[in-house]
């Protein structure tokens, strides 16, 4: 058992050293996306309400709309940045051969790296969470549910991970998994109230919603952070079936994809 | 006699590519109606190797040498036909399996490209359960004979082709496996690193007496390494068998060469009993004698003409390998033992 676990912490740690062995382009990579797209809706947001500080929308002020925002910046941070978008590219080169080699499962290796990644994230994160607070773009919640919001968010990344796993393994059969990628990122972007607070969308909608991933992705981790009352139990409940349904698909598509599989390249 | 370490029983692989036209027609009729290409990568492929045996597997490209070596490490499934390595159906990919052997590939990188070699040797320690100690005085060992050990701690894509392979092979042998493939070990190295490459291998064989595939281009690894070589025409068998016998396939003659001081009358009865091959001015010839003729022709040509210089071939295996790649159909004609 100590063997087996030993394996598992030598793979973070590689796949660590690897994460940041281009430390610029690796920071750009992570951090520029989320800010250019924090800014784009910094502007939106500040233009709707034209500045006004008393204006309320869907139970925001300005202020509270732009802190939403904030965490919006940081829960992804922490839940989608993860790299295993390339693994669509590694089979597709022929580059998942050596895992099928080695005593060592392919998503073994794959979860190993993505633990080390978020080791890193939560790095980042935690650093761009003090400029946040120094500046005073947002404040810092109560132990409590900082700790909360934390626990919440890395779940989610979790399911992220999961879900970005079984696009990426579609590559046995698609030469391009980048237009799934994208539409994902799009609907998730709508329904999980990354780019308008759910509160603003109508009541029947989100009562849908609430039996889809989509609120727990953005929404809830957000409402957390900023101490308003979500049912957080729900959440967790309602993930984990979508992760152990994501969970039977990737079991599904790599058996009939790996027997398809040509190694080419090799 | 103990099992086989290999039995491939009427193995094949088939794939299927699709048919495109070029152009934007093309794309767009290939979208609503796709037609498929079957073809065998390899074809009813029987083998057995037995423990220790050194297996030269060779063929031109394309030929399916590497989608056998694919199959037999299980990377991919085999279409049809059985597969049996060391007690263990290789696309089962059981973890036992794959403690067991080894794969090493010339033209592509095991090693972590943004890494120094000795993160990866550790990480495949913990993947291998080699214990601190072996893993120790393996590395050092190897390190030493291969004169690497002062590139353990430099980025792997730092370092020159030649470094890097002995690196991988040192990765791959790290946990003492029973059956090793070498798909084409030496591809692109230069001649002392080839030759390094081959007299490591060789050493580590008759250390260990592990069962050896390998795949190469250059005949010198083949006849340095193998007794025994398979060879692969278009994804089906063309030869099994001792090396020395694959020589004498087109005949028991050998190659020999004559240089003369001047032009000679090229028309002479002597040499046409001899196959001669003539260059443009008549002053060297490439003749086939008889194996157990050489000493006396050898002789008598001395003697007769005026010969600056002279040599026999030095690897019939090169010319036979040469002559069955442009013609295969000879081998159909030859009894495979």
């Amino acid at each position: 058992m100590k063997n087996y676990w030993l394996k598992w912490w030598q793979t973070i740690k590689v796949t660590w050293v690897k994460h940041t062995a281009y430390r610029l382009n690796f920071f750009l990579q992570i951090i520029g996306p989320g800010l250019v797209f924090f800014f784009i809706k910094y502007q939106l947001w500040s233009s709707i309400y034209r500045g006004d500080q008393q204006t309320i929308i869907g139970g925001f002020t300005l202020d509270q709309m732009i802190q939403y925002h904030v965490w919006g910046f940081l829960v992804a941070l922490i839940a989608q940045a993860n790299g295993s978008w390339n693994l669509s590219e590694d089979i597709r080169m022929g580059r998942i051969s050596s895992y099928l080699i080695y005593p060592f499962q392919f998503h073994e290796y794959h979860t190993a790296s993505f633990v080390s990644f978020q080791f890193i994230q939560l790095f980042i994160a935690t650093f761009t969470l003090a400029l946040i607070v120094l500046t005073q773009l947002a404040f810092l919640p109560s132990l409590y549910y900082l700790i909360q919001g934390t626990l919440f968010t890395l779940f989610i990344s979790l399911f992220w991970f999961l879900l970005q796993y079984l696009v990426g393994i579609l590559a046995f059969w698609l030469e391009e998994t980048w237009i799934i990628r994208v539409i994902i990122s799009i609907v998730s972007y709508f329904l999980s109230g990354a780019i308008i607070p759910l509160d603003l969308y109508p009541k029947w909608l989100t009562h849908i919603l609430d039996y889809t991933p989509f609120p727990y992705l953005t929404y809830y981790p957000i409402q957390i952070f900023m101490e308003r009352p979500v049912p957080v139990f729900q959440g967790y409940f309602v993930i984990t079936l979508w992760m152990l349904i994501t969970i039977f698909f990737i079991n599904f598509v790599w058996k009939r994809g790996i027997k398809m599989y040509t190694a080419a390249g090799m | 006699m103990n099992a086989p370490v290999i039995r491939a029983d009427k193995l094949s692989k088939k794939f299927i590519s699709y048919k495109k036209a070029p152009g934007i027609k093309g794309t767009v009729s290939s979208f609503f109606k796709r037609k498929p290409i079957e073809k065998y990568a390899v074809n009813n492929f029987d083998l057995t190797i037995n423990k220790g045996e050194i297996i030269g597997l060779l063929g031109p490209n394309g030929a399916g040498k590497t989608t056998l070596m694919k199959m037999f490490t299980g990377i991919i499934v085999p279409s049809t036909g059985e597969l049996n390595i060391l007690g263990h159906r290789p696309s089962d990919r059981n973890l036992d399996f794959r403690r067991k052997i080894a794969l090493v590939m010339g033209q592509k990188s095991q090693l972590w490209w943004d890494i120094p070699a000795m993160d990866s040797f550790l990480l495949l320690q913990k993947y291998y359960e080699v214990s601190e100690q072996n893993f120790k005085e393996r590395i050092e060992e190897m390190g030493t004979i291969l004169n690497v050990t002062s590139l353990f701690h430099i980025h792997v894509r730092k370092l020159s082709l030649g470094e890097r392979m002995k690196l991988e092979l040192m990765a791959s042998l790290l946990h003492n496996p029973e059956v090793i493939f070498l798909d084409e070990p030496t591809i692109g190295l230069d001649l002392v690193a080839q030759e390094n490459i081959r007299n490591f291998v060789k050493r580590y064989h008759e250390k260990t007496n592990c069962t050896l595939i390998l795949t190469s281009h250059y005949m010198q690894d083949v006849l340095a390494l193998c007794k025994r070589l398979v060879l692969i025409f278009d994804g089906k068998k063309g030869y099994d068998g001792a090396i020395g016998d694959f020589e004498k396939i087109l005949g028991n003659n050998k190659t020999v060469n004559f240089n003369f001081s001047n032009s000679q009358n090229i028309e002479e009865d002597f040499w046409k009993q001899y196959n001669p091959l003539w260059n443009e001015d008549s002053t060297q010839v490439e003749i086939q004698v008889p194996e157990d003729e050489v000493r006396a022709v050898g002789l008598e040509v001395l003697k007769k003409y005026p010969i600056t210089d002279f040599q026999t071939e030095k690897m019939p295996i090169e010319r036979v390998m040469k002559t069955l790649m442009e013609n295969p159909d000879i081998l159909r004609n030859q009894k495979t033992p």
